[in-house]
């Protein structure tokens, strides 16, 4: 019964969907009748949605096997916590969680603005739109409330034991939520072309939020994400540069883009078109993404609700809604465009060089992702693109970005002299040199990749040094200005950090892969590693062999004992091997315990991961750095005040660019 | 001031441009082009385990979804490891032995892809991409150039 009436409301939401999606078209009709109907139908339609949502999260918490989904994704042994996150752990119900999250901020948006313009109504309906294409998806290709009868199965088939994990609460949430805010994003853009262009200043002053919050959540997403895939063994460790992965990745860096392209045309009432463009493909980019990862065509350890029925479907919608946006676009196009005139050393067009080059890497990671496949279509052999490449190719790439991220804070708006190239040449000169001698020391040849990124992370901090000198040298900014600066400061050294985990880890990582049983011992970077037995354990869920091993450091002092293991699930005998980690912040130890070797030993990876955690408190810092952006309530007058300060700067005899 | 004005945006132009030409051209020769010795080398002990581990890292499993060699636990996996490292010690190079694989596995078992009549879109379309930008960057130069005499006039939308 609960099943159908889930059902029911998924099908209430699409005529609702369908509803708000033709209303802005009946010109007759009043306006204020109008306006408070769509508002109503948002809402209506976010609790029909919301509770579907809880209907399929009640099914699986009732063990309930005779609807399909909860079926092959639940299992009576199933920890309550694990079955609530189940609800998004497949296809389909991801899916209903994506449409909702879209109700959800849908609702949030009218609440917030409410439908009193002609921006706000198509950019309701537009949403609508989308939202009634993903329902009509969800209700004809994967229902999630589908019936197995009459055969209706005693136990269920259980979640798939690697998504039993703290990573499945955490990392599709957030990465559905960035989806959402890409979702928002898009729509929002059409709604501003389909605007008069006197309006597209405020439109994308109202858009920057939303943005932000879209990049803070697809920040997390990729950071959790990044995280869980560390954690487990046989993903490739903390970046594979994975199909999959990618796909979360390439949405990030269009994020990115599009929200300094916001920041940049609220402010400077300019470069609307490219700012545009770069919102409605995030969208786009995330349902190739979707594609990729859901039609299987793409081979991924990644990949858990791969089916290529479903390929069709979610390319249908691609072509649909980006057709219809970039169509749009082009036709209105040129009349966004204004001659610009701002020196190539201005803020202006480091920033947008800085997107330019974001866009760069987004596509060509995209067409490195997708290359077996276009290869395989046409010459029917296979290839494989893989880690080399794409670090051959983002690493420079991260390089020019960093180049700007560092230099745009400390250049003025519009009339930059070329002489602001002086100091930051020093700084570069200086960052170089730190970088060069840093490599002499501790590696024994020079190395291009290290020297990339420990110069990165280098240039990026003295930046950031400097440019607060410069802010708070002059005179003290208002409470705005310097929290929006705050903000900005902190997730750019964010970046910094990660990059230095990142280096770190990459070039100082100490493995060893070594045969081990009861007695043996080995030491790995500076520590003593003694096997001292192998111990058979039981959980609820599965059984597990462990190997003791004891860590002692320099001193001899015994520190951690790590527990590596080969466990074997009850439920469907799949067996899997978990790592011992033993956490710190200036680095980690990673045991795996791999194959057994004879009747007592196994063949054991020892590695110490030095400041491999800093990759994600960096994310964790640019994800602070967001919400910061965000917390002031008044954001659009907040964007006001700044602008006319970004006036008074832009003036030509205020400051020079330099120190 | 004026050539200088343009001398300074052409030594940053250049150097962004060598910059990204550069580190793939480094990476693209690294899988076949070697310089050729005759003398076989000899590894010690550390450069053996190095060498092993990247080249390990550099190919993909033939039998998993998405894994190197060094990730992978399967058989062939690791057989295929044990085979890296006793080519090392007969003295082989990184090339030779990733050659070897290839024409056991074929070029799927390599993540870098060579530049090929294939794949030279791989690396020539981001450089492409990336000197459009650069483009941008030198246009954007001319017309604020060329603007700072129209900007005298009565602006115009």
């Amino acid at each position: 019964m609960a099943a159908e009436i889930g059902l029911l409301l998924l099908i209430i939401a699409t005529v609702i969907c369908l509803l708000i999606a033709v209303l802005p078209l009946l010109k007759n009709s009043s306006e204020p009748y109008t306006n408070a109907l769509i508002s109503l139908l948002i809402h209506l339609n976010t609790f029909a949605l919301l509770g579907a949502m809880v209907i399929l999260g009640y099914l699986f918490i009732a063990n309930d096997f005779s609807v399909a989904y909860v079926a092959n994704h639940s299992n009576t042994q199933l920890a309550s916590v694990y079955k609530v996150a189940a609800v998004w752990g497949g296809h389909e119900g991801s899916m209903l969680f994506w449409i909702t999250a879209t109700a959800l901020w849908s609702s949030f948006i009218v609440n917030q603005h409410k439908a009193n313009s002609a921006f706000m109504r198509s950019l309701c309906a537009i949403l609508a739109a989308i939202m009634c294409g993903f329902l009509l998806f969800l209700l004809f290709t994967s229902n999630p409330f589908a019936r197995l009868l009459p055969n209706i199965p005693l136990e269920g088939r259980d979640l798939n034991p690697i998504l039993q994990d703290i990573g499945l609460i955490l990392h599709p949430p957030l990465l559905f939520i960035g989806y959402v805010g890409l979702t928002v994003c898009f729509a929002a853009a059409v709604a501003a072309l389909l605007d008069t262009q006197a309006n597209i200043q405020a439109h994308c002053r109202r858009i920057r939020p939303w943005a932000i919050l879209t990049w803070v959540a697809l920040t997390g997403g990729n950071a959790f994400g990044s995280w869980w895939a560390y954690n487990e063994l046989g993903w490739g460790g903390w970046w594979f540069w994975d199909p999959v992965e990618n796909a979360s990745f390439i949405p990030w860096l269009v994020a990115t883009a599009m929200m300094h392209a916001l920041i940049l045309s609220s402010k400077r009432d300019a470069f609307y078109a490219s700012t545009l463009f770069t919102c409605l493909l995030g969208f786009a980019i995330c349902l190739l993404g979707t594609f990729l990862v859901r039609s299987g065509v793409v081979q991924s350890v990644h990949a858990f609700a791969a089916d290529p029925s479903r390929g069709v479907s979610i390319l249908t919608l691609l072509l649909l809604f980006s057709a219809g946006g970039f169509t749009l676009f082009a036709y209105r196009a040129p009349s966004l465009f204004k001659p610009s005139c701002y020196s190539v050393y201005s803020k202006e067009s480091l920033m947008m060089l800085g997107n330019l080059i974001l866009l760069v890497a987004a596509l060509s990671i995209l067409l490195g992702t997708c290359y077996p496949l276009l290869y395989e279509v046409l010459t029917e052999q296979s290839i494989s693109v893989g880690a080399p490449y794409f670090n051959s190719l983002f690493i420079p790439l991260l390089v020019l970005i960093c180049l700007l991220m560092g230099a745009a804070p400390l250049v003025r708006w519009q009339q930059a002299q070329p002489k602001v190239l002086i100091p930051l040449a020093l700084y570069a000169g200086l960052a170089l040199g730190l970088a060069v001698l840093l490599n002499l020391i501790t590696l024994p040849k020079l190395s291009g990749y290290f020297l990339c990124g420990s110069f990165s992370a280098l240039w990026l901090c003295i930046c950031i040094i400097a440019a607060v000198r410069q802010q708070y040298a002059h005179r003290a900014p208002s409470a705005s200005r310097s929290q929006r600066f705050n903000g900005m400061c902190l997730a750019h050294l964010a970046v910094a950090v990660s990059i230095l985990g990142a280096t770190t880890v990459s070039h100082f990582e100490q493995d060893e892969l070594l045969r081990m049983g009861p007695g043996q011992g080995k030491v790995v970077a500076g520590y003593t590693f003694v096997y001292e037995a192998t111990e058979q354990v039981a959980y609820p869920s599965y059984s597990a062999i462990q190997a003791k091993i004891q860590v002692s450091d320099t001193k001899g002092q015994v520190f951690a004992y790590i527990y590596p293991q080969r466990q074997t699930f009850n439920t469907n005998g799949m067996q899997l091997s978990a790592a011992g980690i033993h956490r710190s912040l200036f680095g980690d130890i990673y045991i795996s315990m791999g194959t057994p070797l004879s009747d007592s030993e196994y063949l054991v990876r020892i590695s110490y991961k030095p400041l491999v955690n800093w990759i994600w408190i960096g994310a964790l810092m640019m994800m602070v750095a967001g919400i910061c952006l965000l917390r002031r309530p008044a954001i659009v007058g907040a964007a006001r005040h700044t602008y006319s300060a970004g006036h008074r700067l832009g003036a030509p005899s205020v400051h020079n660019g330099g120190l | 001031m004026k050539s200088q004005l343009t001398l300074c945006q052409r030594v940053t132009f250049n150097c962004l441009l060598w910059l990204g030409l550069s580190v793939f051209s480094a990476n693209a020769a690294t899988p076949s082009s070697l310089p050729a010795s005759t003398s076989a080398p000899v590894y010690s002990q550390a450069e053996i385990k190095a060498l092993g581990f990247d080249i390990a890292k550099s190919l993909r499993c033939p039998m998993s979804a998405n894994q190197n060699l060094l990730d992978s636990q399967t058989k062939i996996a690791n057989e295929l490891k044990a085979e890296i490292f006793l080519q090392l010690e007969q003295g082989k190079r990184k090339s030779e032995i990733i050659d070897f694989m290839v024409a056991r596995y074929g070029q799927q078992i390599r993540y870098m892809p060579t530049f090929a009549a294939g794949t030279f879109v791989l690396y020539l379309f981001p450089l492409g991409l990336l000197l459009l930008v650069f483009a941008w960057g030198f246009k954007q130069h001319q017309s604020t150039k060329t603007h700072k005499i129209s900007n005298m006039d009565t602006h115009h939308d």
